[in-house]
């Protein structure tokens, strides 16, 4: 996919406002000579009434050329507009389907300022060229043909000189093209280091490192500058290089139409005219510094965006998924699974195999970094499986419609991440068009009505980026009821209870079981893994054990030695 | 008296709306910084300008007397001239670009690190109301657009304003009459651009607006992935994705159309202006008030007056979306800073530790307050564990104890003294945050924990990670120390992170020492094995700890039990087991569980 299939669905508006800029160009060649008669026939002349005359018609025509302008501006906006709209579009949808992997190779800031400023910088590209860009080559022809006409002999110097200039401009636009492009990324770690501060300020704060990420943003900041410098002095270098080519020619031009003169084979008169065009072709060419600025800009920037809309997404639906396919009862099956991170060399999980039945509640326990949360991550194919197959119902997940597995499965993460909006928006992601019923009856299962409705606004409250304002268990519990609300098959629970005490736990476990799903729950707590129906036990990505709380507190020495960090002594006969 | 400052008033935006000349003004400012830059920038305008007219007029001197007459002694030298002039001319307009992109990104370089720098004398609460992107639009597509017009436009404001003066010199000096009938169109133009620029000047602010609020969107959707892939939301967010963009859209096709109208209009005013030169000079003519050849001149000059008027009025493009970036900007620069230091606030160097609240009140929103009226005292090196249930303002106490916020009544005293007169950095300095979520940086493990004190030395960088169990997960990554950290934290488990965070707060060897839930995501044999290390790291400081597992806390040597923002018992875990109030209560239903466990 190139950029110019995004100009492509624009072709009559541009065609239309270039040629609105021809009728601009045409009226401002015409002026001249219109001013030339005004001056000759009227004011010489002493005729008032031809003033008035070819007044008249000069100012239609500008009448004309105002009307053609102001058109243009519509057309030209509209065509710059809505092919930014488009990009901008295509590629929010594109970063939207990236797996975890595609992520990986882009920086998120990146990402970003891809989507803004690289479009952004193309858009005004296509703006300014409908516009005026396309001006400067057209004076440049224009000049150099009418220059052919009055003497053709003395016009020939153009033909030395315009082509090896041309191949200058094309090489500076390369060279600068490749600049710009370390520019964008200089600009994007730039951007970086600034999220990287505004996500973590808290902590920089706590530490007191203001200083030291001031350092770390100046070298950022410096490198952006100096590769920008460098850039802009490259382009700008164009200007002085081709005047002083072009003003060679006149020189030469002045030279040879000496000895020309002499010889009688041109007159006074064309030699003057010559002259005349050369200066008019130099000031088009002084515009093209500028034009090659904004072009090598927009060559890099095609680029980066292109990198995004060509990138290959590695987990989308398989040609086995079938649209008819979804989740039914929530049984659950790991057969051999093995798991390694897109670009990292350390598996993860190795060869794990379980099977959880429909409606079980299964606690999963294991040692920090055990590999529980990659697993989880498996069940709605965040990540696929690097080796072995997971099944639900039966059958390989990848047999579903990622939209069909995701919507049966309520997934809650160990970092409880809400979006800006009220707490009745992002409540409705769990269900778009759930009801205040069901919303407060998902909120008290998870044990946060009460809280939110001694909130200002209760549910219309506004929470801030990633639900700053409230409590870590407060948001633990509103991304449980968020899950919740979709009544889903599977319900997993990555250690999502951390921040509640004891008897919130405990009241919101109770509020669960009434929900007939199969429920997944990473924890640390024994109290909490004693009431599941089977305790899967992992150790350094693989299954070690699994059983109820009572057989494995017989056969696990690793069960038993969790058990041990947390109620001391195992009472002899258990 | 100390003079009593809010945190969380002072986020504020700055409301005076400052028009488009204040804004320009202010961007110039930050130019006359290099005024000798800026000078010799001036001079070669001045001079290329000249030169610029210099070569035409050798020409027409030379085509008069070499090519009219046909005189041949000198014409050699005459060429030679021109070169000499074209390349002055050429070496004029190189050092002017060449000096003028300096100065302009220099400019843009102390424009964002001026950004940097306020972003962090922000108060928290500044940040917890405002995205992340949106604030990050005003680096990347704010000041991009500073940048991209002070590249060009300068020079060319420069060079347009100096060819204006001059001609309108001459003009006045051949004909005032007629300078005055060329004039006209001037009350014209500024009406039409005034009625253009009240225009544009506001779309062209919300267009930057609502790009940063679409680049805020795309941040947060990629922060966000888990949650909106997990809940296939795709198909929502591309759609309140797709409301943005047509708003951006709309903003950005009116201010470019309105502003695609200002080179036309002048345009079309020149040739107004030009035939009224041309019918009241030729009137003037009949009658004899001026010469022939006057007017033939004058109309010349009147174009030559125009043409700077129209490149003039081509800037103003570019400069508009620069006024409104800049503005973006500034809006952020001139927003409160973080209850700034008292000026008699002094460092504290050593802090003993010793901590104590009086009376103190707080509520982030204005109404009810979030705890009120907390008075306790922690001795230094003690460690004071904050229980109660979620919600009940423990980490607001830690909040105000590390100064994010500022108390609404009350004071804080460190080592006996107010709080407010110990500068913030010297008392963060000296304390160590392990935080509920742990954050980490891109970067190497190494330089994550060394962010506790950044002139460690490797091994004690090692030695603090082994204290805090994450030397055997470290050295079991693919490159152990240099192992770097991804943005996604993507083979990094959450309890790994909170391990790091443990060992970058050991590694700071601080006075004052805070475990906001510390180990909440640590597996429970994990955390006995760091339990120990945590017990060194609390021995002679004063710690303050959050933990929902009681027996975390059984050790510490005064517990505070807090519930709807209020201090309801204070003491040891035996002192408060005896009162059989709140605590005993929960740490009976733990122990019940706890034995129902054991049957």
């Amino acid at each position: 996919m190139t950029i110019f299939s995004f100009v492509k669905p624009y072709r009559i508006p541009i065609v239309a406002a270039l040629c609105l800029m021809l009728v601009e160009l045409a009226v401002e060649l015409v002026q001249p000579l219109l001013m030339a008669k005004i001056i000759d026939d009227g004011i010489v002349a002493g005729d008032l009434d031809t003033v008035i005359k070819w007044g008249g018609v000069m100012l239609g025509l500008s009448f004309l050329a105002f009307a053609s302008g102001i058109t243009n501006s519509f057309i030209a906006a509209h065509a710059g507009q809505s092919f930014g709209y488009d990009l901008r579009e295509k590629l929010f949808a594109k970063v939207q389907a990236f797996s975890f992997a595609n992520f990986s190779s882009f920086p998120s800031s990146s990402l970003i300022t891809r989507i803004t400023n690289d479009v952004t910088q193309l858009q005004n590209t296509l703006f300014m060229s409908l516009r005026i860009a396309m001006r400067a080559p057209l004076l440049v022809i224009g000049g150099i043909v009418m220059a052919m006409l009055v003497n053709f002999k003395l016009a020939i110097a153009f033909f030395i000189i315009i082509p090896p200039l041309l191949l200058f401009l094309i090489w500076i636009m390369t060279k600068a093209a490749g600049l710009f492009k370390t520019v964008q990324k200089r600009l994007d770690k730039v951007n970086g280091v600034m999220r990287e501060n505004l996500v973590g300020m808290r902590l920089i704060k706590a530490f007191a490192r203001g200083n030291h990420e001031g350092t770390r943003f100046e070298t950022a900041n410096d490198n952006l500058r100096d590769k920008t410098v460098y850039a802009l002095r490259v382009t700008e270098v164009t200007i002085p290089v081709l005047l002083l080519f072009m003003n060679l020619t006149i020189i030469a031009v002045l030279w040879f139409g000496k000895i020309e003169v002499q010889t009688g084979t041109a007159s006074v008169g064309e030699v003057v005219a010559i002259v005349n065009y050369a200066a008019r072709i130099t000031n088009a060419f002084s515009m093209f510094s500028w034009i090659i600025m904004v072009l090598s800009r927009a060559k890099a920037s095609a680029e980066r965006v292109t990198d995004v809309l060509n990138e290959e997404i590695d987990l989308q639906d398989t040609a086995e998924s079938r649209k008819e396919n979804r989740i039914t009862d929530g049984k659950i099956e790991f057969e051999n699974v093995s798991f390694t991170f897109p670009n990292m060399s350390i598996p993860i999980l190795q060869d794990l195999s379980f099977s959880i039945r429909a409606g079980e509640t299964v606690a999963v326990l294991g040692a920090t970094g055990a590999g529980k949360t990659s697993m989880f991550q498996l069940i709605p194919r965040l990540y696929d499986v690097t080796d072995g197959v997971v099944r639900i119902d039966g059958q390989d997940i990848k047999a579903m419609k990622l939209k069909r597995l995701r919507e049966g499965i309520g997934y809650v993460p160990q970092e409880a991440m809400l979006f800006t909006g009220s707490i009745k928006e992002n409540l409705a992601w769990g269900k778009e068009d759930a009801t205040y019923e069901e919303m407060v009856e998902a909120a008290a299962s998870a044990q946060i009505h009460e809280t939110i409705m001694k909130l200002p606004n209760q549910y219309d409250t506004l929470l801030g980026q990633k639900g700053v304002n409230l409590s870590g268990g407060q948001k633990q519990r509103l991304s449980i009821a968020r899950a919740l609300i979709k009544n889903p098959k599977i319900l997993l629970l990555d250690d999502s209870t951390s921040a509640l005490d004891l008897n919130t736990e405990a009241k919101l476990l109770e509020a669960l079981s009434k929900y007939k799903c199969t429920t997944v729950i990473i924890t640390q707590k024994i109290s909490t893994a004693k009431e599941a129906d089977k305790i899967l036990l992992l150790d350094d990505g693989t299954l070690i054990d699994s059983g109820d709380h009572d057989s494995l507190l017989k056969t696990s020495t690793l069960y038993q030695a969790i058990y041990q960090s947390q109620f001391g002594e195992v009472k002899a006969g258990c | 008296m100390l003079k009593k400052q809010k945190a969380k008033t002072s986020g504020k935006q700055r409301t005076s709306t400052s028009g488009l000349g204040k804004t320009i003004l202010r961007i110039w400012s930050y130019l006359a910084d290099h005024k000798s830059l800026m000078i010799l920038v001036l001079l070669m305008v001045v001079a290329s300008s000249a030169l610029g007219l210099l070569g035409p007029f050798l020409i027409g001197w030379g085509i008069d007397e070499y090519f009219a007459a046909a005189s041949t002694d000198g014409f050699i030298w005459l060429l030679v001239g021109l070169a000499a002039v074209y390349g002055l001319h050429s070496i004029s307009l190189w050092l002017q670009s060449y000096w003028m992109i300096g100065i302009a990104q220099q400019t843009v370089y102390t424009m964002r690190k001026q950004l940097f720098t306020h972003f962090h004398k922000l108060p928290i609460d500044f940040f917890n109301k405002r995205q992340h992107g949106e604030l990050m639009s005003r680096v990347t597509n704010d000041i991009e657009n500073v940048s991209a017009t002070l590249n060009s436009s300068v020079i060319q404001i420069f060079s347009s304003l100096l060819t204006l003066v001059g001609t309108l010199v001459v003009m006045i000096w051949l004909s005032p009459l007629l300078t005055l009938v060329t004039m006209i169109i001037v009350p014209l133009m500024f009406l039409g651009m005034k009625w253009i620029t009240s225009r544009t000047g506001r779309l062209y602010k919300e267009q930057q607006r609502r790009l940063g609020e679409m680049n805020g969107y795309i941040e947060e959707t990629i922060s966000g992935q888990k949650i909106i892939k997990s809940f296939s939301q795709e198909p929502k967010v591309i759609e309140e994705f797709r409301v943005k963009n047509e708003q951006l859209k709309q903003s950005g096709y009116w201010a470019q159309t309105f502003t695609g109208f200002i080179p036309k209009l002048m345009n079309m005013l020149n040739n107004l202006s030009f035939t009224l030169v041309a019918a009241v000079g030729g009137y003037f003519a009949l009658n004899g008030y001026v010469s022939i050849g006057t007017i033939v001149i004058f109309t010349e000059y009147s174009r030559q007056f125009t043409r700077p008027l129209n490149d003039l009025s081509n800037q103003f493009n570019t400069l508009l979306s620069a006024v409104a970036g800049a503005d973006r900007v500034f809006d952020i620069i001139d927003t409160d800073e973080e209850a700034i230091d008292e000026k008699d606030a002094a460092a504290l160097p050593d802090i003993k530790g010793k901590v104590e609240f009086k009376g103190v009140s707080f509520s982030y929103e204005k109404g009810g307050d979030t705890v009120s009226n907390l008075s306790f005292i922690a001795e230094p090196g003690q460690s004071v564990a904050l229980v109660g249930p979620t919600g009940a303002g423990k980490s607001t106490i830690i909040n105000l104890i590390s100064r994010f916020y500022e108390p609404d009544s009350g004071i804080i005293l460190i080592d006996d003294t107010d709080s407010r007169s110990i500068t913030r950095r010297s008392l963060r300095m000296q304390m160590a945050f392990v935080l509920q979520d742990s954050f980490l940086f891109q970067g190497s493990i190494r330089d994550n924990i060394r962010y506790g004190r950044l002139d460690a030395t490797d091994e004690e960088v090692e030695q603090a990670a082994r204290a805090a169990n994450a030397h055997s997960f470290i050295t079991r990554m693919p490159a152990g120390y240099d192992t770097e950290l991804s943005q996604d934290d993507a083979g990094i488990s959450q309890g790994q992170k909170q391990l790091l965070s443990i060992a970058r707060a050991i590694l700071a060897d601080p006075s004052i020492l805070i475990l906001d839930e510390a180990t909440s995501s640590i597996d429970t044999i994990t955390e006995l094995k760091i339990q120990e290390a945590l017990q060194k790291l609390l021995k002679g400081r004063t710690s303050f700890i959050i933990a929902h597992r009681l027996n975390t806390i059984k050790s510490a040597d005064q517990i505070i039990v807090i519930d709807s923002g209020q201090i309801i018992e204070k003491g040891s875990h035996e002192e408060l087991l005896e009162q059989k109030g709140f605590y005993h209560s929960l740490y009976t239903s733990q122990l019940e569980k706890k034995q129902l466990m054991n049957t």
